[in-house]
C-alpha cells in the first residue's frame, strides 16, 4: 500500500497512458469521408495530465518504495510537476498540429507522447541503476517516434522542408542510441566499482580509475541527451526537422529529465567523487555557453537560433549543477522550471508565426508587432526570459544560478557566464528587432488556434508571474534541493551498505 | 496612501502602461490623457514627497518593505533620503514634459507611451530602492525599453564616416536608429554585467544574506577587495553615465532617439548611473573608492574637456547637445570624486540641473527639427524671427548650460568646482573652469548660427512658434532652471543632510581633506 502511495505519480501517469492506448483502440477508424477528426484524445491527454498536475499538491508521496529503488519525497515530486506541466504545454501546443497533420496516426501520438512522460516521472525518484536506465529508455524511446512523425506530409508552411523530419528523427535515434549504450557501459563500470545498483552505495567506495571512465561515460552519454557541447550536433538539425510543436517539448522536458539524472547520479550517489566529475563538467559547460552562444549569432532559422540558444542555455544550468550543495540543485530546479515555460513559449510562438505563412526564417516575424501585438509582446517576454532581464523568470533564474555558482567558488565560470549572457543578448534583440522594427508586408495577421493559444498564454503567465514574485518557487525548489541531498546516506551507513552488499555477493 | 506614497509613485506609471494596452489603437487622445496622467500622479506624489521630507531629521523616511524571496533576503523596500527628494521631482518633471512633448506622435502611439511609462517607473525604483538587488532590477527595466523605443521611433540620418578608422566606420551603419539602439544596449548590458559580478561579492562577502543597502554599508569588506570591486561598479554604472571611454553609445543614442525620450535619457536616465556610482560604489566601498578616486576625479575631467571638444566640432544640433551631456556629466563624476560634502552637493545639484537643462534642450531641437526637417547648422539661420519663442528658451537653455550666475548650471558647476579645491585634489578645477570655458563657445556658436543674425532662407519662411501643449513642456522646464538658479536652497536643504550621511563612512578621510 506504501508503495502505491510513493509510486502514485507514475502509475498514474501510466495508467493515463492506457486509457489513451484504449480510446485509440476502442474509437471507430476515421470516417472515408472525414479526413479531419477531432483532436478528442489529445484533449483527453490534456485533461488527465491537468488532473494528475493538481493531484500532486494533495497526495504526499514521501517515502521509499519498491525495497528502495525509489523514493518519493519533494525532489521527484517538483521534478514531476515540471515534467507535468511541459507535457500540457507540449500537448496543447501540438493539439491542432497533429489532428491536422496526422488525423488518423493521432493515438499513436498521444500514447508515445504519455510514455515518455512515464519514463521522466520514474527518473528523478530512481535509487537504483536498473531503475534508471529503464525511465531513461522509456523516456527517449518514445521521443524518436515522435521526432519523425511528420515523416511524410511537409509543414503547410515550409513544404520545401519535406525529409527534414526524417533526418531529424534518424539523427535523434541514431546518437540517442549511442548515447544511450555509452550511459549504460559508464553504469556497468560503475556498478562494478561499488558492487551494487544502488546510487545511495555507490558513495561508499572509493573511486578507482576505472570507477572514473565510467563516470566520464555517463556523462557523455546523459550529455547528449541534454545537448551538452561537445555532444550537442543533433540539436539544431532535430530542431529544424521535426514538427514545432514537438520540439517545443523536446526542448525542454527531456533535457530536464537528463539534469535530473545527472543530479541524482552525481551530486547526490557520487558526491564524495566531486573531485574528479567537476573539471569535466565545468569545462562542458563553459563550452556550452561559448558554443551555443557564438554559433546562434550566424543561424538564420529561428528553430536553430533557439537550438543553440538551447545549447548555450544548458551550460548555465551546468553552473549551477555543479555548485553540488542543496542551494544549487534548487537553483537548477528553478531554472529549469523557468526555461520550461520560456522556451516552450518562444517555440509555440515561432510556431504560430510560420503557420501564418512566414515561414522559419526572421522574416517570418516581420512586422509581427503589427499583426498580433499580443502575441509579439508574448515573444518579447519569452525572449527577454532567455536572455535574462529582469522581471521575467529568466532573470531570476541566471541571476540565481551564478549566485549558486559564486557561493562555491566558480568565480571564474561566474564571469565567464555573465559575458556569454551579454553576446547572447544580440542575437535575442535581432528577433525582437525582427518582430518589431520591420514591415509586415504582405504577410497576415496569425490566428492560433484555441489550444496553442492556451498554451502561450499560460507560457506567459509563468514567466511574467514567476518573474514578478520568484519567492514561493525559489521556496519550493529549495525544498526538492534540501530533499535529495538530506536522503543521502550518513557516511556510516553508506559503509554498512557497501559492506552488506559485497557480503550478498 | 500617504504610507505607501513611494509605491505609488513608482507604480502609477506603470498602471497607467496597462490601461494604454488596454485601449483600442485608435483611441489616440484617451491614450496621451492616460499616459498624461499617470506621468501627473508620479509628479503630484514626487512633489508631496519632496514637500513632506523632514530636512530636519534628515535620514531614511517613508520605508516600506515588502518581501520578495524571502529564502535570499530580497525585499522590495522603498525609502527616501535627502538625494532622493530632488531626484524624484526631477524625474517626474521631465516624464511630465516628455508626454507633452511627444502628443504629437503619430505612429504606433500606444506601444510608444506603454515602454515609455514602464521605463520611467524603472527610474523611479531605482531612485527609492533600498535593496541593492531590487535597485538593479529597477535598473534594467529603465534601460531595456530603450532599445525598442530607439529602434521604432528613432530617425536615421546619414553619418558620413571621418577619421583615422573610418574605413572601419563604413561596415557599420553609423547614423542608422537600429545600429543607435543596439550599440547602447549592448555596452549598458555589459555595464550591468559588471555591477551583478560586483553584487553577487557584496552580498556573499557581507554574509548578511541580505541585499539590504544599510547592511551591506554596515559589513566590513577587506582593502583588497574593495579595490577589485570599485572599478565594477564604477564603469558598470559608468557606462550609463557617459564615463570616458564608454560614452560612445550615448551620442548615437541620443542623436538617433525620438524627442521624449533623448529627453528621458539624457536628462534622467544618465543620472541613474552617477547615482549608482555615488549611492552604491562609493557608499559601500570607501577603501575601494579612496583607492580609484584620482582615476574617477582624472577620467572625469577628461570627460568635461572631450565633451567640450567633441561637441565643438559637430554640425549636427542633436550631436552636440549629446556631446554637451557627457561633457557635463563629467561634471557630475567630478563632484563625486572630490569626496567632500560641497563637491557631493554640487554633484547631486548638476544632475538634477543638467537634466533640466539637457530636457529643455532636447524638447527644443525636436520642435526644430519637426519644422525645419533638418538638424544640420549649416542649413539654419535667422529662426529667431519665425519662432522667437523657441529662440528665446533656446538661449536660456544655453545659458544654464555655460554656468551663467542666475541659472541652475551656475551653481552646481561652481559647487563642483569649489569641493575640487577644497578636496586633495586641487588641479581638477582646471579642466573642469576649462570646460565651462569651451561650453560656451560652442553654445553660443551654435545658437547665433541658428536663431540669430540674418532671416531664414526662403525655404524657412513657414516655420511656426512652439503651440499649445509644446508650450507647457517649454514653460515648465525653463521656470525651474531660473528658480534653481536664484533659489538653490530649495534643493540644497535636501540634498545637503543626503551627502552628509552618505559621506559618513569617509570621515576621516573628508575631514583631513578640509
Amino acid at each position: 500500500m506504501n508503495d502505491l502511495r510513493v509510486l502514485w505519480l507514475p502509475l498514474a501517469t501510466a495508467t493515463l497512458a492506457v486509457v489513451v492506448l484504449l480510446l485509440d483502440v476502442l474509437s471507430p477508424p476515421a470516417h472515408a469521408s472525414r479526413d479531419r477528426r477531432r483532436p478528442v484524445i489529445g484533449w483527453v491527454v490534456v485533461a488527465g495530465l491537468v488532473a494528475i498536475f493538481a493531484a500532486t499538491f494533495f497526495i504526499d508521496s514521501s517515502g521509499t518504495a519498491a525495497f528502495g529503488a525509489f523514493r518519493g519525497g519533494p525532489w521527484s515530486t517538483f521534478l514531476g510537476r515540471l515534467f507535468l506541466a511541459a507535457g500540457i504545454l507540449g500537448a496543447l501546443g501540438a493539439l491542432d498540429d497533429v489532428a491536422e497533420r496526422m488525423p488518423r496516426r493521432q493515438g499513436a501520438y498521444w500514447l508515445s507522447f504519455v510514455v515518455s512522460l512515464v519514463g521522466m516521472t520514474i527518473l528523478p525518484g530512481a535509487r537504483d541503476l536498473i531503475l534508471v536506465v529503464v525511465a531513461f529508455e522509456l523516456v527517449g524511446v518514445p521521443l524518436y517516434v515522435l521526432a519523425a512523425y511528420a515523416k511524410t506530409d511537409p509543414p503547410p508552411d515550409a513544404p520545401s522542408s519535406k525529409g527534414l523530419a526524417s533526418e531529424a528523427a534518424l539523427k535523434l535515434y541514431l546518437v540517442g542510441a549511442t548515447s544511450s549504450a555509452i550511459t549504460l557501459f559508464g553504469l556497468a563500470l560503475l556498478t562494478g566499482m561499488a558492487g551494487t545498483c544502488r546510487i545511495d552505495a555507490l558513495a561508499a567506495s572509493p573511486m578507482t580509475p576505472l570507477g572514473a571512465v565510467g563516470l566520464l561515460f555517463v556523462l557523455a552519454g546523459v550529455g547528449y541527451k541534454i545537448g551538452m557541447v561537445p555532444f550537442h550536433h543533433w540539436v539544431p538539425d532535430t530542431y529544424q526537422g521535426a514538427s514545432t510543436p514537438f520540439v517545443a517539448f523536446l526542448s525542454v522536458a527531456p533535457k530536464a529529465a537528463g539534469m535530473a539524472l545527472l543530479a541524482v547520479l552525481f551530486t547526490f550517489g557520487l558526491g564524495s567523487a566531486r573531485a574528479t566529475w567537476m573539471p569535466p563538467i565545468a569545462l562542458f559547460a563553459v563550452l556550452s555557453m561559448a558554443v551555443g552562444n557564438l554559433l546562434a549569432l550566424p543561424q538564420t532559422d529561428l528553430r536553430r537560433v533557439l537550438g543553440y540558444s538551447g545549447i548555450a542555455q544548458m551550460g548555465y544550468v551546468l553552473l549551477a549543477l555543479i555548485a553540488a550543495d542543496a542551494f544549487g540543485l534548487g537553483m537548477t530546479l528553478f531554472f529549469l522550471a523557468g526555461y520550461v515555460v520560456t522556451n516552450m513559449g518562444a517555440f509555440l510562438v515561432v510556431h504560430t508565426t510560420a503557420r501564418a505563412g512566414g515561414g522559419f526564417g526572421f522574416e517570418g516575424l516581420a512586422g509581427l508587432s503589427k499583426r498580433s501585438p499580443w502575441l509579439a509582446a508574448s515573444f518579447l517576454c519569452f525572449l527577454l526570459s532567455l536572455a535574462g532581464i529582469p522581471f521575467v523568470v529568466g532573470f531570476w533564474a541566471k541571476l540565481y544560478v551564478f549566485l549558486a555558482a559564486w557561493r562555491a567558488g566558480l568565480l571564474g565560470l561566474v564571469g565567464v557566464g555573465i559575458v556569454l549572457a551579454v553576446v547572447g543578448l544580440f542575437y535575442y534583440l535581432r528577433m525582437l528587432r525582427a518582430a518589431y522594427m520591420t514591415d509586415a508586408g504582405e504577410l497576415a495577421p496569425p490566428k492560433p488556434a484555441l489550444a496553442l493559444r492556451l498554451a502561450i498564454i499560460l507560457c506567459l503567465a509563468g514567466a511574467v508571474g514567476i518573474g514578478l514574485w520568484p519567492g514561493p518557487l525559489v521556496d519550493d525548489a529549495m525544498r526538492a534541493g534540501h530533499d535529495l541531498l538530506d536522503g543521502r546516506p550518513m557516511a556510516a551507513t553508506q559503509q554498512h551498505d557497501g559492506k552488506t552488499e559485497l557480503a550478498r555477493r | 496612501m500617504n504610507e505607501h506614497l513611494l509605491t505609488l509613485i513608482v507604480a502609477a506609471p506603470t498602471l497607467a502602461a496597462l490601461v494604454v494596452m488596454l485601449l483600442p489603437a485608435g483611441a489616440r487622445s484617451a491614450i496621451r490623457f492616460t499616459s498624461l496622467a499617470g506621468a501627473a500622479v508620479s509628479l503630484a506624489g514626487s512633489v508631496v514627497a519632496f514637500q513632506t521630507y523632514d530636512k530636519v531629521a534628515a535620514g531614511l523616511q517613508r520605508i516600506e518593505s515588502y518581501p520578495l524571496v524571502p529564502s535570499l533576503g530580497v525585499r522590495i523596500s522603498f525609502a527616501m533620503d535627502g538625494w532622493t527628494g530632488p531626484l524624484l521631482l526631477l524625474t517626474g518633471i521631465i516624464i511630465f514634459a516628455g508626454v507633452l512633448a511627444s502628443w504629437k506622435l503619430q505612429t504606433r502611439e500606444r506601444e510608444y507611451f506603454v515602454l515609455l511609462l514602464v521605463l520611467v517607473s524603472g527610474v523611479f525604483g531605482v531612485f527609492v530602492s533600498q535593496d541593492l538587488l531590487v535597485f538593479f532590477l529597477f535598473y534594467e527595466i529603465a534601460v531595456l525599453p530603450m532599445y525598442l523605443l530607439i529602434g521604432i521611433w528613432g530617425a536615421s540620418h546619414a553619418v558620413p564616416p571621418a577619421g583615422p578608422f573610418r574605413f572601419v566606420w563604413k561596415r557599420f551603419a553609423v547614423g542608422d536608429k537600429e545600429y543607435a539602439a543596439m550599440k547602447l544596449t549592448l555596452m549598458l548590458l555589459i555595464g550591468s554585467a559588471a555591477i551583478l559580478v560586483a553584487i553577487f561579492a557584496l552580498y556573499v562577502k557581507s554574509g548578511a544574506e541580505s541585499f539590504d543597502l544599510g547592511h551591506l554599508a554596515a559589513a566590513k569588506y577587506d582593502d583588497h577587495l574593495q579595490i577589485v570591486l570599485f572599478p565594477l561598479l564604477w564603469l558598470g554604472f559608468g557606462t550609463l553615465a557617459g564615463v570616458f571611454p564608454f560614452h560612445t553609445w550615448s551620442p548615437d543614442g541620443h542623436a538617433s532617439a525620438p524627442t521624449a525620450v533623448s529627453m528621458l535619457h539624457a536628462g534622467v536616465l544618465m543620472k541613474l548611473g552617477a547615482f549608482g556610482v555615488m549611492r552604491v560604489g562609493m557608499v559601500l566601498l570607501p577603501e575601494g573608492t579612496r583607492f580609484w578616486v584620482p582615476a574617477v576625479g582624472a577620467v572625469a575631467a577628461v570627460n568635461v574637456l572631450y565633451g567640450a571638444f567633441c561637441a565643438m566640432s559637430q554640425t549636427d544640433l542633436k550631436y552636440i547637445v549629446a556631446y554637451s551631456s557627457v561633457s557635463h556629466m563629467g561634471v557630475v563624476m567630478l563632484g563625486a570624486a572630490t569626496l567632500t560634502t560641497i563637491g557631493w552637493d554640487g554633484a547631486v545639484f548638476q544632475m538634477v540641473a543638467h537634466g533640466i537643462m539637457t530636457g529643455l534642450f532636447f524638447a527644443l531641437v525636436g520642435l526644430v527639427y519637426e519644422r525645419a526637417h533638418t538638424r544640420s547648422i549649416p542649413k539654419m539661420g535667422g529662426f529667431a524671427n519665425v519662432m522667437p519663442g523657441v529662440a528665446a528658451f533656446f538661449t536660456l537653455a544655453c545659458l544654464s548650460s555655460l554656468g551663467l550666475p542666475g541659472t541652475a548650471g551656475f551653481v552646481s558647476e561652481f559647487m563642483v568646482f569649489l569641493g575640487a579645491w577644497k578636496s586633495g585634489h586641487t588641479m581638477w578645477a582646471i579642466p573642469g573652469v576649462l570646460g565651462a570655458f569651451i561650453t560656451a563657445i560652442y553654445v553660443l556658436k551654435a545658437t547665433r548660427a541658428i536663431f540669430w543674425g540674418p532671416g531664414p532662407s526662403e525655404q524657412f519662411h513657414e516655420l511656426t512658434d512652439a503651440r499649445k501643449t509644446e508650450w507647457g513642456a517649454l514653460v515648465i522646464l525653463g521656470t525651474c532652471l531660473v528658480v534653481l538658479g536664484v533659489w538653490p536652497r530649495l534643493l540644497l536643504d535636501h540634498i545637503d543632510p543626503g551627502s552628509v550621511a552618505h559621506l559618513s563612512n569617509f570621515l576621516p578621510f573628508a575631514v583631513g581633506a578640509k
